[in-house]
């Protein structure tokens, strides 16, 4: 039944992912007084991009080839150690918070070699601003979670938020992983999902060479990330889960409270990236500068134990 | 409740910090200025006094829309170049802030009784704010930050009063807000006329004198 349980949610969060990204497309055309597209549009590109044929470059060596594998597994897997309905998660306990950072920097670093690989100047430009992005936000996120830590003295990722309720530390970490977030998705300050202008894009640049099932492969990777990070989030700010044998009502009534609070943050998400314009490149260290403090914030705020 | 207001206040005076031109540095401070007003609120709300009130409505007034309005207006007028001009980039000013954070709070701890934990949290912001004003005023060239930075210690020292001894009294509190206003109004046309016989309001270039 567990077992059951377990993976019926994990399946359910790989379909959830792709509406969040259309969710969030919708609530941005519509704040722009757009009709935009449908909300199921992820659905659909996705489903385009696995009909359609595939162009591999003949300078690509096998790495072109076996990225896209390897950043879907990678993210698949560390969603699979995230915490969402279920509590006490075996496959939770098996990973903890490190684990799902350094699954995700496995994919990230295939990404990068990817765009080195195919040898056109825009996947070399991409790889090499994804990696400056990700050196400064790593330790960001890193810093505002730990902070959290401190109590239980466990880096499980359930206990997020789980300890006292809502606290001053919990906020200030909520803020710097919430710039983390905006970066890590790709979005606006840093990264424009919306355009191919080759001086605003990051993630875009890096997969530019890929096309068909491929690009459909990295593109719900991106999706499973970005619902990664939304679900972290989400523990540190509203933890609920609920523990399997609960019987029917509560493990209905703490799904609805997940999905509430996953489109709660979209909905944040897609407003801030309307309010906001493109950052310059050499600006984003400020950027992280600012989320790293909040992250130190967070520290001194788990210590005082306010 | 109070203590989330507090929050607020410390990230907005972050804000400052990093700010890199004259109009998020206004909009910060206007933000700073809103969390104060709810925190005076609060506080008008624990203590039952309606005279806080009526300064909470006035600072409002004051700092959230008209001094922010006076100050983005002359900075439009002059037509210089946005940009504050740092002495000091961005992370080493956010360091610096830290620290202000932390000798703060290590004052704080001292001062207040350590049963109570939310007036440590107030007056550690407080004092933050007096010493991140101090630190606009000294390390950016423009010489508008240094009314903003006047104008972020004064908040300071308001937030002090009001989180130790429940706000200052009614006409001190008064006279305040008008000399603040009266301060902006002086400062600015300073600023206009140091503009129209420079060319340029960068107080680091201010140190001949030119007839």
């Amino acid at each position: 039944m567990k077992i059951i349980l377990i993976f019926s949610q994990f399946c359910l969060l790989v379909v959830l992912a792709p509406l969040v990204s259309g969710f969030i497309a919708k609530i941005k055309n519509n704040l722009r007084m757009r009709r935009g597209a449908a909300v199921c549009q992820p659905y659909y590109n996705l489903r385009k991009f696995f009909v359609k044929g595939e162009v591999i470059s003949d300078a690509a060596s096998w790495i072109f080839r076996a990225t896209p594998f390897v950043v879907l597994a990678a993210t698949l897997t560390a969603l699979f150690l995230a915490p969402a309905v279920i509590a006490a998660n075996p496959a939770v306990l098996a990973g903890e918070f490190l684990a799902i950072i350094f699954i995700l920097a496995l994919g990230r670093f295939f990404l990068a070699l990817a765009g080195l690989d195919a040898g056109s100047s825009f996947g070399g430009m991409g790889s090499s601003r994804e990696m400056f992005i990700s050196s400064l936000a790593e330790p960001a996120a890193c810093l505002a979670v730990f902070a959290l830590f401190l109590q239980p003295g466990t880096t499980n990722p359930e206990l997020l938020g789980m300890i006292n309720g809502l606290r001053l530390a919990n906020i200030f970490a909520a803020l710097g992983l919430f710039m983390v977030i905006i970066a890590e998705t790709s979005r606006l300050p840093i990264d424009n999902q919306e355009t191919h202008l080759e001086l605003t894009m990051i993630h875009e640049a890096m997969i530019l060479e890929y096309s068909g099932r491929s690009l459909a492969l990295i593109e719900l990777a991106a999706y499973l990330k970005q619902l990664l990070w939304f679900m972290l989030l989400g523990q540190i700010l509203f933890p609920a889960t609920v523990s399997y044998s609960a019987g029917f009502i509560p493990l209905a009534v703490t799904s609805l409270f997940f999905l509430a609070k996953i489109f709660v943050i979209a909905g944040i998400v897609g407003v801030v990236e309307i309010l906001i314009a493109k950052m310059r490149l050499f600006r984003v260290m400020d950027y992280f500068g600012f989320a790293i403090v909040m992250g130190i914030l967070a520290i001194v705020a788990a210590i005082m134990g306010i | 409740m109070g203590t989330i207001i507090v929050l607020g206040i410390i990230i907005a005076t972050y804000l400052m910090v990093v700010a890199k031109r004259v109009t998020a540095l206004v909009r910060s401070f206007a933000i700073q200025s809103f969390f104060l007003f709810l925190y005076t609120l609060v506080i008008a709300r624990r203590e039952g006094n309606v005279e806080l009130y009526i300064v909470s409505g006035l600072l409002f007034f004051f700092k959230v829309i008209l001094i922010p309005h006076f100050i983005n207006r002359i900075a439009r007028k002059i037509k210089v170049n946005e940009n504050l001009g740092l002495f000091l980039n961005v992370q080493l000013s956010l360091f610096f802030a830290l620290v202000c954070t932390y000798a703060s709070w290590a004052f704080s701890r001292m001062v207040v009784p350590a049963q109570d934990p939310t007036m440590a949290i107030a007056l550690t912001a407080a004092f933050t704010v007096i010493l991140v004003g101090m630190f606009l005023m000294i390390f950016r060239m423009k010489a508008l930050s240094q009314t903003v930075g006047l104008l972020v210690m004064e908040n300071g020292v308001f937030l002090v009063a009001s989180s130790i001894a429940g706000g200052m009294p009614f006409f001190v509190e008064l006279a305040i807000f008008l000399d603040i206003l009266l301060s902006v109004i002086i400062l600015n046309i300073f600023v206009y006329r140091i503009n129209k016989m420079f060319t340029h309001v960068d107080a680091a270039k201010l140190n001949k004198l030119k007839g």
